[in-house]
Formats: structure tokens, sequence, C-alpha cells
């Protein structure tokens, strides 16, 4: 899923600012999941925000509303009735959330309230990691599972490096280190051989550095 | 602000922190007027948001009471509460109206006195602080409008 | 079948075993030879410890009774005669005319405003009047004349607009198959005008304990003003007379203890102080506090250090009265004092006594069951509540004198055994003629509410002076009737009374209404009521929502009147709030474990074991040694001179050899989930601590408390001292060596009535008695020394305590300040020195034996452990702290627990044992049921809105939640325990706490706040 995590209030408010009714728009999927932009953190955000407008001596009229999916054209088009009322959007969804309401609405402002922060997975409640950078040709059959791309900190084909100590990477004692987790994968897979082969160099055109990327799926597409 | 009359929700729980209300009462224990109770399953139903919502609504202080580290009915509903709490308060200090606007308490159901104590306790507290921003401004804004 | 039991005396002993019965699905019939039921108890203001209002905290048990389907209720009733045997009585009940016809009384009280004198009852401050009802809530709520005392029979008959009124009423007299009886008619007080010394008759100001309390009751002759009856002043300066008719070997009273006086007076004087604090002096005259209960002890040092009553050690001599003003002179003498003393009060209480009056040895008579000397029921040490006539049983003060919370014990006890001669009944097999005085009727089905506006009734109680008598309830319903979807706002006086339920009843109906407020005391004592009432009126039970504003509001705000008002009015507007958006929800229902956990294998342990066992229930019986019979295999002989150890191998060889026991010894519970009807209890037992699972529905602990063993006058340091307990064996064991002795010395309250362990142990000042007795009876010449700080030979111990006196057993007081002292002495003796205040000098012993009374302390380990386990609470001092100190002190806390013995509190054998018959009766009233009822709080999943996040899966305590095959959260309303942690956390709001829905929970933050920004 993709991760995101509230913004400091402060920011919010400096965006806001000039605005005195707005839209703060929830989305249902990844960010309610990881408790960043769901209906009860958009509720949590709305009272913050309605308090502190107040205590400058201002109110600030917020309708709140989560969406099914942000991203998606027809769940947005759900805000038309209410877009004109509004000032401002303030969007809770990641950032394809964010401009895909914009794209929306090309006259409204519309404002970010979360930092989306990468591709994770939940390794217990409350705790998020990151597992994935979309570098858009998958090598995790020849790393046992584990990206060395989204989870060494050089993103080294071929590791570790001399940073590796007691399992931990050299940037913090909290990271563990990558190549070392994808030794330890393929020992216990009885695949140590496959630790052997050089990973050549990678074409990283399939990953941002080809600039932006689209899927089109011709079947589907119309 | 010498008559500055705090209002205070308190969630309480109904195993502990409501019965030893009960308690306080039976003993004809006094405690503040102020402070209004709202009864909830275990201190863990108390929301974030319910709290947040408190506050912008202009209360002063909100404590939620719940049972004694350990004695928790449903295991440690008292211990995620405090969690939330210490996350609130983070956020209202963020926005300025103060954390320590809001607390957590423990008490076993027998506290009747520990439930007055607490309330005075709390009462006075949020006297010192004051009123809620929110209304202080709102007030001053009355009174400059007066 | 005859499936009846018989229960004579509706106080408050009577209501317990009649509920327990019918709790237990017997059929009851509950006489009382008075016009309503209620007994002594709802005399009385406000009872120990808790000093709270008696009429409100029983009033809700009246109702139960009157509403419950098995008892069928006989006023003004007496049993004339009884024939054949246990199992199959026949027995003969006279019923004397009420000259009222109750089903046409509408208590409208024009009847007695004709008499205006006659309104309430009030016990020798004024004439009995023609027309009298008891009390407020006095059930059956209708009036009762005396005929004759009537002057003006015609007048009164035509003051009734509803011709209720029946002159020539006559007797009815009926006969009844029953299968048990029990005995619950109370007892009477001593009545002091026969002791002319007190002056009790001649002056005015001179009252019993039970006159000053309904002085000081809300409902009683001044309406809760405390003032003298002489000149109606407020009284400056009292004094209570303690054991006014007991302990008195003057014929015409009693020498027994009667138990319950010392607490009854300090009670009164801390009341006394509360309301008045300095303005008054409180002086209480005693022999010897007797505040050996659960706690009394902390009770009178909180009187004593924090009220700043007065103790004065002496019995008075006489109450004469000064002069014209009013005022008595009590004269008196103490230790210390040469001469007589005089002091002067504005009036005398007398702490009267219990005593049996001669229409109960009548009514022994006719039922042939033994009495002992003093006329109460004769039983025995090992079958407390069983008289002498099998099948025929006695709880509560006929038995022997004694306070509420061990009346209630007894009650639970003989409606436990008495319900060995029945059978269950199954709901199906009755019919409606079988039961002519069932004015029940099937609930009615429920109205649907769905699409209807709010139309909210809101009640609000006045609960006599407790809320009304502080704020003006008039202001209240007004405010209420204005508040937004209330349709209707009426005040209703005692909202739990009979009449009031009724009449909400009716209300709801007429005014269509469909949703109701309660401006009330606490839900957690009154929600079912309320919500069985509204159900009676076609409305589902969660249509209900409840203002505390007693408990929380008039009772802590009694100062700040305009505050309180404030207060209440927040609290409804809350409430009805709230109740606006309340649905209405149906309860889940589970199948009931019917097996048994009993946690502890003494006495208590054992004997509750064996009661359900014989009820045919399954017992998991679990004890942490490897053997059997706690701390009694120590024990040889009672005060009485039972042999323990007789009974105990008898209690033992049953038990192993039941087959619906199941004894698991060297065993520890270590983990424990569910709730009442299915529970589940890991144990580790054997040798190799095994792990196995009991399911069971109801558990009960009787985990006992430990022998005292203080490192103190050098108890096992010298072979001469020892403990009670350690004699108790020692007199048994070697009679030649207690032949031999020359001075024996106990010291009392050693290691209670201490810091370390403040309260007071119980059973230790029989313990000496009874030591002292068995020494010299196989030592006549031995000098025996008692020192003690106040004798509590509470009962009939006090015939056992006097013989020792009449037998040259030397009683020696001594303080906290002025402490025996002991040294090693030569030839295997002890050195004991202590002050003799009657020689006013110091005195040494070379004892050969010095016996320590020790007492007990609580098991503080075990009961740290299993209240952790269990969830339960302890006392400061580490016993189980029961649901209600005064009306459930069998139940504990947590639903399905209950506690006998002395994991309770400190008491004898034979106490443990009634309670150990009680909490085996209380366990059975819980499992007559077949179906568990999990209430309607549970957590529910709107799948629409759920994102499949898994928080509810992984913050669940319970680990209820799981995602299914539709791709969203579902939640097994069965298993869901209703702590809403679930509904708390859900970032996508798709979870609701029904009963607390976040729409609720914020109407009630909202109208709270309404108006302050």
């Amino acid at each position: 899923m993709i991760t995101a995590e509230r913004k400091p209030i402060e920011e919010i408010l400096e965006y806001l600012e000039p605005y005195d009714r707005i839209l703060l728009v929830g989305c249902n999927e990844c960010v309610t999941v990881c408790a960043a932009g769901g209906r009860k953190e958009v509720a949590l955000l709305s009272s913050a925000l309605q308090m502190a407008r107040m205590k400058s001596g201002r109110t600030l009229e917020v309708r709140e509303m989560t969406l099914e999916r942000q991203c998606d054209p027809e769940y947005v088009e759900e805000l038309v009735n209410f877009i004109d009322q509004a000032g401002a959007v303030l969007s809770m969804a990641c950032g394809c959330g964010v401009q895909e309401v914009a794209r929306r609405f090309k006259d409204k402002p519309v404002f970010p309230a979360v930092n989306t922060k990468f591709m994770g997975a939940s390794e217990r409640q409350g705790v998020w990691a990151e597992r994935c950078q979309g570098c858009g040709d998958c090598l995790l059959g020849l790393t046992g599972g584990i990206c060395p791309i989204a989870r060494c900190s050089k993103r080294l084909l071929n590791g570790p490096c001399g940073g590796s100590t007691d399992g931990k990477c050299e940037i913090s004692p909290e990271v563990d280190c990558a190549w070392q987790l994808i030794w330890e994968r393929l020992k216990a897979l009885g695949l140590e051989k496959r630790y052997e082969d050089i990973i050549s160099a990678k074409d990283w055109r399939t990953s941002r550095d080809g600039g932006p990327r689209k899927i089109v799926r011709e079947d589907l597409a119309s | 602000m010498d008559h500055f009359s705090p209002v205070i929700v308190a969630f309480c729980c109904h195993y502990c922190a409501y019965t030893a209300a009960d308690m306080a009462g039976s003993m004809r224990l006094s405690y503040p007027s102020n402070v209004k109770i709202i009864r909830v399953p275990c201190s863990g139903k108390v929301s974030a948001l319910h709290i947040m919502r408190a506050f912008q609504k202009g209360a002063d202080g909100v404590y939620v009471a719940g049972c004694l580290e350990g004695d928790c009915h449903f295991k440690d509903g008292n211990i995620k509460a405090a969690k939330r709490v210490a996350y609130v308060k983070k956020m209202l200090d963020e926005i300025g109206i103060g954390g320590e606007r809001v607390e957590v308490i423990r008490m076993s159901a027998g506290m009747g006195e520990r439930f007055a104590q607490s309330a005075k306790d709390f009462t006075e507290r949020i006297r010192k602080l004051g009123p809620n921003p929110v209304r202080a401004v709102l007030n001053q804004r009355e009174s400059a409008g007066a | 079948m005859n499936n009846k039991v018989l229960v004579i005396g509706g106080g408050i002993g009577g209501i317990k075993t009649a509920l327990d019965l019918a709790e237990a699905k017997r059929d009851v019939v509950l006489i009382d030879k008075a016009a309503s039921i209620g007994g002594l108890m709802t005399l009385l203001d406000r009872t120990f410890p808790t000093n709270n209002c008696d009429l409100c905290t029983v009033s809700p048990h009246l109702s139960e009774s009157g509403r419950e389907l098995h008892i069928e209720l006989m006023t003004l009733t007496q049993l004339t005669r009884v024939e054949g045997e246990a199992g199959n009585f026949k027995v003969t009940l006279k019923t004397d005319p009420r000259f009222i016809d109750p089903a046409k009384c509408t208590a409208c009280g024009e009847c007695h405003k004709k008499f205006p004198e006659c309104v309430r009852f009030t016990p020798g401050l004024d004439h009995r009047a023609p027309t009298c009802m008891r009390y407020p809530q006095a059930t059956p709520y209708a009036y009762s004349i005396d005929m004759t005392r009537c002057r003006n029979i015609e007048a009164l008959v035509e003051v009734c607009k509803d011709g209720a009124i029946i002159p020539d009423d006559i007797a009815k007299v009926v006969e009844l198959d029953v299968s048990a009886i029990v005995l619950t008619p109370g007892a009477a007080l001593f009545h002091p005008g026969i002791l002319e010394n007190f002056g009790y008759g001649k002056y005015p100001n001179v009252v019993t304990s039970l006159e000053y309390e309904r002085i000081l009751s809300a409902s009683g002759p001044s309406l809760g003003a405390l003032v003298r009856p002489s000149d109606g002043k407020p009284p400056k300066k009292i004094a209570w007379i303690q054991c006014v008719g007991s302990r008195n070997t003057n014929q015409v009273a009693a020498p027994y203890c009667s138990s319950a006086c010392c607490m009854f007076a300090l009670k009164e004087a801390i009341v006394t102080k509360e309301r008045f604090q300095n303005d008054i002096e409180t002086v209480i005259f005693y022999m010897d506090i007797r505040t050996s209960g659960k706690d009394y002890e902390l009770y009178y040092q909180r009187a004593k250090n924090e009220y700043g009553i007065e103790f004065v050690r002496s019995r008075p001599h006489s109450v004469i009265p000064v002069g014209e003003t009013g005022n008595l002179s009590i004269t008196y003498s103490t230790d210390q004092s040469d001469m007589p003393l005089k002091d002067v009060f504005d009036m005398v209480v007398l702490s009267t006594g219990f005593q049996v009056p001669a229409d109960l040895v009548e009514l022994a008579g006719r039922l042939g069951i033994q009495l002992n000397e003093h006329n109460f029921v004769e039983t025995r040490s090992f079958d407390p509540v069983s008289t002498s006539r099998e099948g025929v049983f006695v709880a509560g003060l006929f038995q022997s004198p004694k306070d509420i919370p061990e009346t209630m014990v007894q009650a639970s006890a003989a409606a436990c055994l008495a319900s060995n001669y029945q059978e269950a009944i199954k709901e199906a097999d009755k019919t409606d003629d079988e039961y002519p005085f069932d004015e029940e009727e099937e609930l009615p089905s429920e109205r649907d509410v769905s699409g209807e506006e709010a139309r909210i009734g809101v009640f609000v109680c006045d609960c006599g002076y407790n809320i009304g008598g502080v704020i003006d309830v008039d202001r209240i319903v007004e405010y209420a009737g204005n508040l937004p979807g209330v349709a209707v706002s009426e005040m209703v006086g005692h909202g739990c009374s009979r009449e009031a339920l009724a009449h909400i009843r009716e209300v709801i109906v007429e005014k269509k209404l469909n949703r109701v407020v309660m401006g009330a005391c606490s839900p957690r004592t009154h929600e079912t009521l309320f919500q069985d009432t509204i159900q009676r009126a076609g409305l589902n039970k969660y249509l209900l929502e409840m203002a505390n504003i007693r408990d929380q509001d008039t009772w802590v705000h009694s100062d700040t009147p305009e505050e309180s008002i404030d207060k209440a009015k927040d609290l409804i507007r809350m409430a009805v709030s709230s109740a606006a958006l309340s649905r209405p929800l149906t309860d889940h229902l589970l199948p009931m474990n019917k097996d048994i956990l009993v946690v502890g294998g003494g006495v208590a342990g054992m004997s509750a074991a064996l009661n359900l066992a014989d009820k045919g229930y399954k017992v998991y019986l679990v004890e942490r040694s490897g053997t059997l019979g706690g701390l009694a295999r120590h024990i040889r002989r009672t005060l009485e001179g039972d042999d323990v150890q007789r009974h105990m191998s008898d209690l033992i060889q049953r038990t192993i050899n039941h087959e619906n026991v199941q004894v698991l010894l060297n065993a520890v519970i270590v983990d424990h989930s569910g709730m009442p009807g299915m529970f589940r209890t890991g144990i580790q037992s054997g040798p190799r601590l095994a792990y196995r699972q009991i399911n069971h529905g109801a558990t009960i602990l009787a985990t006992g408390a430990l022998a005292n063993r203080p490192r103190e006058y050098l108890l096992d340091e010298h072979e001469a001292v020892m403990t009670q307990l350690d004699l108790d064996g020692f007199i048994e064991d070697h009679p030649d060596r207690v032949k031999a002795w020359h001075n024996v010395v106990m010291i009392q309250c050693v290691g209670s009535r201490c810091p370390e362990n403040p309260n007071c142990s119980r059973i230790c000042c029989q313990s000496a008695v009874k030591n002292a007795l068995r020494i010299r009876k196989l030592n006549p010449e031995a000098n025996i020394f008692v020192l003690y700080r106040d004798m509590r030979t509470y009962g009939f111990q006090e015939d056992y305590y006097r013989r020792a006196r009449e037998q040259g057993v030397v009683f020696v007081r001594y303080g906290l300040e002025d402490r025996p002292s002991v040294e090693a002495g030569e030839d295997q003796q002890v050195e004991v020195s202590f002050y003799e205040p009657v020689l006013g000098r110091k005195i040494t012993c070379l004892a050969d034996c010095l016996a320590l009374s020790t007492g007990f302390v609580s098991d503080d380990e075990s009961t740290e452990d299993l209240s952790a386990i269990f969830h339960l609470n302890r006392t400061v001092d580490g016993y189980f702290l029961e649901d209600h100190v005064k009306l459930r002190p069998v139940d504990l806390s947590v639903p399905g627990f209950f506690v006998a013995g002395t994991a309770h509190s400190p008491k004898d054998i034979s106490e443990s044992i009634a309670q150990a018959q009680a909490a085996a009766g209380r366990a059975q009233t819980l499992l007559a049921k077949d179906v568990i009822n999990l209430g309607a709080s549970v957590a529910r999943v709107d799948g629409e809105k759920c994102a499949a996040c898994l928080i509810c899966v992984r913050i669940c305590p319970f680990d209820v939640p799981f995602i299914n095959a539709d791709g969203y959260s579902e939640i097994d309303p069965a298993k869901c325990h209703g702590c809403g942690l679930c509904a708390a956390e859900c970032p996508a709001h798709a979870i609701q706490l029904m009963q607390y829905e976040d729409q609720q929970i914020m109407a009630k933050v909202d109208s709270l706040l309404e108006g302050i920004l």
C-alpha cells in the first residue's frame, strides 16, 4: 500500500490562510489503512483546524468527505456538488489523489494534508515500513523475496557493503542490512549458490529515469 | 478570571471510575459540579475524536478515567486509552490549545475518595491554565463588542 | 407436585430468601403479619458502614419481589397450623382483614388526609393512627386500617372515592401444600421502659436508637430535621448508652450480646456529626466496642479519630432530668474515677438490643422447633440455618442477634437448603389458575418505533429527600419539558416504587412515547428495573437513557443547590440528546454451562461443593495444597464444644467420594476467560503441574485466610508462648501438662487492630474464652488472666464469656498505650507484666503458658493473584471485596463469582458454612437459567465503510473480529465483550458499539457544551 503521514498542522494552516470554507477530502484506500487519511483522520484534522482557527479569532467551515478512492475520476466526481461552496480543497489522500482532484477541478486550489511516504507493508499495528520503490523491473526472484533497491540504503545490487555490521546497516542500528537478510533467506531456501551470481547493472529506464511512466492495457483501454 | 468555572468532561469507565463516582456519591464526598461524567464501557472506548470534539465545542478540560493498571475489565483497554490520550495531547499542543488540558486518571471502583479528589485536582489544574483558548478569544471578542 | 416454599416474615432476610428461591425457579409464598413487607431495615435512615440511605438501596429489591413471577405475597397473614413432614407440609394461613381492597385502593392519600397525624410509621414517637402506611414505598402499595381505633367508621368509608374501604372485611383462612419452610420473622427490639433507671417513657428526650433513626430519617416525623421530642429544639449534646437490654442478667433484659448495636450507635453518631459537624457533641457510653465485622474496626477508628466522637467506657447508673429544661443528667463511673461522675445532655439515645417476642415463641411451638435458652431458634454449629425439624430453616435475627449482611448470608443459605425439596419449575409448566395472585402478564410485543420522530418521556424522581431535598425537581421537570423531542416531562416521586413504575408504563402507552429518560439514580443499580418497565409498556429496553442526578449530583452537591440544579439540567439535556439517537437492540443469547468451579478445599469450599453436588451439579474443587481441610484441620473444638475434626473427616470423605465432585489437588489457577455461564479457567495441577482447562458457568472462591503468626511476645522463641490455635490442640493432646499449670495468661489482639493489620480478627475473643473454659475444666486451680482491649463475644458467645468470669477467669483490660510486656523467666516460664486498671498498678505474673490471640491475616498473595486473573476487587487488607457490603455479601463484583468463608473476612466455622451454603445458593440462582444473556452492547461493522485495514482485528483484546469472505471485518456478537476498542480505533469509522454509538456520545458532548461558545 501507499503510506502517508499527516503534515504538521501549522503547515496546513498556512495553506488555508486565505480561505474560510474548505472541502476536506479523505480516501478509504491506502491512507485509511495506514491511519493517515481515512474518515477518522479527516474528522480529527477537521476538528483541530477549526479549533486552531477559532483560537485566532476566525472561523473555518469544513465539509468532510471521504471517497472510496481518490485516485479514480468517478469517485472524485462525487465532489462536484460540494466543490463550489468551498474556497479550497484539502486532501488527505496520497499524492495521486491530490492530483486527481486538482485535475478534475481546475479552478480550485487543492492542498495536500499528508506527506505521501512510500510503498510499504505494516510490520505490526501502527508500524509501516518501506518495501518497494516501483523500479519497473522486479528482481525479487533473484534476491530471495527481499528487495535490495527498497531496503538497502545504497540500493546495491550485489551486497553487502563494508558498512554492514551484525546484520545492521551503518546508517542506523535500527535498519536491517538488506543483504544480510537476503543471504539468510537464500541460505534457508538452500539457494546459497544464487548469491554467487552477479546481478548485472540495472537498466533504470523502467524506473523514474525514463521519465513519467504510464501503463496501457490495450484490451481494457477505451 | 477569579470567577472562572471551567467546564470539564470526564469520560468514565463503567467498571471503575463511574462506579467510584457513585461511591463518592454514597459517601457524600463533594467535588466540583463543573465536572460532567459521560459513561463509557471502557476507557479504551473513548476515541481521540470525542476528546477533540469536546475541546472544539468549548470544554476547558477533558479527562478519561479508567481502571488501575492491570485491572482493566477488557485486559488492556485502559493502556490503549492512555496511548490515545498521549496522541491527543500532542495534537492539542500543535494547535496551541495545550496538551495539559487532557489527562488519564486511574482508579478502582472502590475509590470514591480518589474520584472526588481527582475531580478537585483536575479542576484546580484547569483553573490555573485558564479557559480553553478558543473560548477565551470568543469571550474577548464579545466583551470587546459590548 | 408440591413445589412451594413458605417464607415467614417479609423483612430484608425474607425478601432475600424469596428472591433467591424465585430466581432458582422455585415458587414462594411470602407471608408477613404486617400490612406491608420491609421489616426493620426499611425503618432505618442509613446503614453502616457505607452510611447509605437504606430505602434507596432496598427499594428496588422490594419492587423486585412484588414483580417477581414466582413470589406470592400475603400480608397481614400468619401461620396457624402446620402438619406433615419435610417435602410435604400442609400449612394453614390466616389473613387478617385489611379493611381496604388493595385492588381498588389507588393510594391517593385522601383517607389519611382526614387523619393528618397518621401519614407515616414512627414507632413510639406518635400513636398509631387508624390508617397506616408504613413507609412511602410500601409493598403492596395500599393502605390498611386498624378498625379498633376508628371512632367514626362511616366518615372513614365516605372519604374513599374509589370505595376501597371495606368496614366489614373479615379474616380469610387458606390451606397450602408446601415442601419447605423458611423462618425469617426477625426479632423485636427490647422495650427499655422496664428499666426504670433510664427514664424511658418518662422523659421525652430519652429515645431508643430506632426512634433516633426515625428522627434522622427524611421520611420520619420531623422530615429529617434533628430536633428533640420535648421542645423541637436541635440538640447540642447527645449521649448513647449501649447494651440497653443486652448483656444484662437483670431478669427483664437479655444476657446475650445483640451484636449490631455498637455499629448502630457509631453510625448514628457519625451521621449526626456529618450533618452538624462541630455544632454537636456526641458521647457513647459503652462496655466493649464490638466492631468485629468486615472493616467495621476501621469505621470505629474513623468515628473516634476523624469525627471526634467521644467514647466513655462505662455502663451508666441512671438518667435524671435537669429541672424543667428537658436536659438529662447521666451518672456514671469509670475505671479511673473513684467518685461517680455526672454529665448533662440534651438527648439520650438508648441502644436497645434484640429480643424474641412472645408471638414468635408461639410460632416456634406451632412449628415444633426447638428454641435455645434465650428463645432464639436452636441451630447446630455445622448446620447453622437448619432447625430441629427437617425441612424447616431459619435465617436472620430469629436465629441469633446479627446485622444485615449476616442476615443476607443466612437468607441465601436457607434458600439454598430449602430448594432441595422441590424441582426447578419449567416455565412452560405454569398455568394461570395455579397463580391466583399473579398479576403478571406476558411481555407485550415490541412496538416498532423506526421512522417515528423522537417522542421522549422524561421522568424525574425526587427520591424522597435524596434529590427533592436538594433541588427543586419541578424546575428540572419544566426545563426538560422544553428540550427538543421531549413529549412528556413529569415528576415521579420515588420512580422505583411499584406505583410510579405502573404510572410510567401508562404514560408511555397513553402518550405514545418512543424514548424514555429517567432523571434518577445510577444506571448501575436501577437500569434493569426501568428497562423492564418500558419493556412492559411495549418499548425496546434500549430506548431508555438514565441521567444520574442523585449519586452524581444531589448527593455530592447538596451544599450548593444552585450548582446542583444546573448540573441536573445538563445531565438531563445530555440524556435526552442521546436518547433521541438510541435504537432498538436485541440481546444475544447463549446456552449456559452449569458446572461450577470451587477454588479452595477448606470447610467453606467443601461445604459449597457438596451442597451443589447434592443438587446434581458437576463441581470441580481446586485445592492449592496436597490435602483437603484448610485451616480448620488444626482446630479441635468450637466454643460450643463441638468436635471439629469429626465433622472435618466426614466432609472430606463425602467430598472425595461424591460422584459429582472432581477434586484437583496441588492445583493452581493460571488463566481465565469467558463470562458468567461460560467461563474457561486454566489450571495446573498434580506433581507435574499438568495444564488443563475447565469450562464452568459459575465460580466460588473459598480460598480462606492465614493464621496470623506475628513475631511478638517471644512467639516461636519460647516454648511457653503459643497461639490460641496451638493451645486449642495442646489442651486436647497434653491434658496432663495443662493440669500442672499454675498461671496462664492470654493476650488478645496480638497482630490485629494494630497498624500492620488494622481490622479485628473476630474469632480471637471467643477462642480465648473457649480455651480458658477448657483449661478451667481440666485445672480448676490455675490462675487464668485474659488481657484484652474489648471483649468481642458477640451474640450467644457472651454466655461463655459470662461463664468464664463466673468460673474465676480474670479479664484485664489494656490500652494500646499500655501494652503488656513479656520476658523469658525461669523454669520454662515467661514473665508477663501488665497494668491492672482497677487496682491501678502494674502486676507481674510468671506464666506457664502464654497464649497469644493472633487471629487471621488475609492470604494476600493468593487473593492478589486470583484477583488479577479473575479481575476481582479486594479490600485494602487483602480480602475479596463483595459487590455490596450490605445487601450482596456473597456476590463478588464480577457476575458469576461468589465468595465464602474467610477469604471474605475473618469468621468462625459456623459462619463460614453459612456463607458456603449461601454461595452455593447464589450460584444455583445464576445457573437456573438455561441461557446466558450477553446483552446488546456489541460492536457492529458497516461493511460498506470498512477498508479491511485489520486494525480492529489486531486491537481486539479477545481476538473476535476477522476479515470475512466478502472482504470486510466481521464481529461475532456472541463473542464480542463490548469494550468498544475497535470502534474507537477504526480509521474508517466503520464500527459502532451499540448503546454507545459515536453519534450518541457526540450528542452528549455537544449538548453538554451547548451555548458555551
